[in-house]
């Protein structure tokens, strides 16, 4: 145990070096997001600027409706920009590609197929060069790097909502992107399967010498520190902007359970805590 | 034991339903003195046609069971080339906002047009009786299939469309496995639907067509005063219905992956 903690930090040093040397992988440049209702246009952000590095952990925060999931949405393809571009490695995004892992919301597994076949098909449509027993092989060592290796033959309706959540995670990981985005990913998991499934990205994420840009939108800022080199805060919609960035300079890997007593965590609790709420209690 | 139990009553509900029908029966028998046969002279009638079903006395002497099965072949062939035209067109028209625009004013124009009133087209079209009584079953039952697959194809739920998206499904990747899995309930409840508008389209085809055929036969006994033979042939068509509305329920249960 004591090695491995020596080794991780060892790791960790030299990644925190590398993060000063990394390339910017995800640069958003005067975003503007704007939809056409009947009569008006609505806007929900707008000329939002961000740079992200590569191997960085951002996470979006914001109160509903605040746009931050729009945003997330151009990064993916998903969403064009209105105004303004958005350069991944080096490209600007017209739509959704396999460099760009996505984890939705609710899961959005495909109901008729079994874990297996889920993940199969998106790396079966991502890897079309690879031969069928390479393809599996990704899918089992996938599914095993989740520990879900003996639910493949089970229908997601058949899983609890944290085994869905890891399926999800695990096609993510499978196509093996240089980006992952994660569209509050954990929001509909109850407290303690959220804190097992924070460990269990991170590890994943670990395990890829903490390569992968990700990038997540989520409520939760107890989430956003624990996982998060920085937290950006938006201003509440329409017309959403950054309001202000936060980081996160605790040291990694983070232990779940001391973290919330190291006081530069508290310090940024409670300047998230004062970006987002204006009352904190009635008296107030 | 469960499904026993639960077989067992709904075959008791069954056997209910048909002593209603009975009482039902005898009693408009006795009021009408008789005129509408009894239930007891139709079971008769029923035993003599079933001693030798199949039997083949030329043109228009022909056994039940020959009847009901040409009429299951026209049926079948009618409502198979009806759903080859009715599934692509109606993915097409879910799959497509242009689509749908274009051919949907087309759709509800055609639709509640009596398969009677197609008749002389098909006569024209085809030349033959036989082919016209095809082609008025094909267009009269594809209806319920387009629209279902349309409706279906049409709600297949963004989240499922953005896995295809996300992941850069091919079309054919998507139509396999996202498409096709989605739409097929509904599909498959269309031709549910189809096939029961088939079967009942027959009768009136087969009476203006003639020939050989359960339509035929019932207007043949009239033609011959044998009510009772009419009576049998409308429980016949009764029961080939439900026969055939199960046998599609089944499929609808047996695609349907909530049931999984």
């Amino acid at each position: 145990m004591k090695t491995n903690n020596q080794t991780l930090s060892n790791i960790d040093s030299l990644v925190d070096y590398h993060k000063l040397v990394q390339p910017t992988a995800i640069e958003i440049k005067n975003v503007t997001v704007s939809f056409k209702a009947k009569k008006s246009t609505f806007t929900a952000v707008q000329n939002i600027s961000l740079d992200i590095k590569k191997g960085e952990i951002v996470a979006l925060i914001g109160h509903s409706g605040c746009g931050k999931s729009t945003l997330m949405n151009t990064i993916s393809g998903m969403v064009g920009p209105s105004e303004g571009s958005v350069i991944v490695n080096g490209n600007t995004i017209t739509g959704p590609g396999p460099d760009r892992g996505i984890v939705f919301q609710n899961y959005s597994l495909l109901p008729w197929m079994n874990v297996y076949k889920n993940i199969f098909e998106a790396v079966d449509s991502v890897f079309k060069d690879k031969t069928k027993a390479e393809k599996i092989s990704i899918v089992e060592e996938s599914l095993r790097l989740v520990n879900l290796y003996e639910h493949k033959d089970k229908l997601p309706a058949q899983l609890s909502g944290g085994m869905k959540q890891r399926v999800a995670i695990a096609r993510a990981f499978a196509i093996n992107p240089s980006v992952l985005l994660l569209d509050e990913p954990f929001g509909a998991l109850d407290a303690l399967t959220k804190g097992a499934m924070h460990i269990e990205l991170l590890k994943l994420w670990n395990l890829d010498n903490r390569n992968k840009t990700i990038v997540m939108v989520t409520h939760d800022i107890d989430e956003a520190i624990f996982l998060a080199d920085r937290v950006v805060v938006m201003n509440n919609g329409p017309a959403a902007s950054i309001k202000e960035i936060v980081n996160v300079d605790l040291p990694r890997p983070r232990n779940k359970k001391d973290i919330v007593h190291d006081p530069q965590y508290i310090k940024v609790h409670d300047q998230l805590m004062n970006l987002l709420f204006d009352k904190f209690s009635i008296e107030d | 034991m469960i499904t026993i139990k639960k077989n067992l009553s709904h075959i008791l509900y069954f056997v209910a339903s048909m002593l209603i029908l009975i009482f039902l029966w005898g009693m408009v028998s006795i009021v009408t003195k008789y005129e509408i046969p009894s239930p007891l002279a139709t079971w008769k009638v029923f035993l003599e046609m079933m001693a030798d079903p199949f039997y083949d006395n030329g043109p228009n002497d022909k056994g039940i069971g020959i009847q009901l099965f040409s009429s299951l072949k026209r049926v079948f062939s009618g409502f198979l080339l009806g759903s080859l035209f009715a599934i692509p067109i109606g993915m097409l028209m879910g799959a497509s906002p242009t689509g749908m625009k274009l051919l949907n004013p087309l759709v509800q124009i055609l639709r509640p047009v009596s398969p009677l009133a197609w008749f002389p087209l098909g006569l024209l079209a085809f030349k033959a009786a036989d082919g016209a009584t095809i082609f008025i079953i094909a267009i009269t039952s594809l209806w319920p299939t387009l629209i279902n697959t349309a409706f279906g194809v049409a709600s297949i739920p963004q989240d499922h469309k953005n896995v295809g998206k996300a992941f850069g499904f091919s079309k054919a990747k998507y139509i396999k496995n996202i498409l096709l899995p989605f739409a097929l309930p509904h599909i498959i409840t269309g031709l549910r639907l189809s096939i029961g508008v088939a079967w009942m389209v027959i009768v009136a085809g087969e009476m203006l067509s003639g020939g050989v055929g359960i339509g035929f036969f019932v207007w043949d006994s009239w033609n011959g005063l044998s009510l009772e033979k009419i009576l049998n042939a409308i429980l016949i068509i009764g029961f080939v219905g439900l026969l055939l509305d199960k046998g599609f329920n089944y499929l609808q249960n047996k695609f349907n992956y909530e049931n999984k």
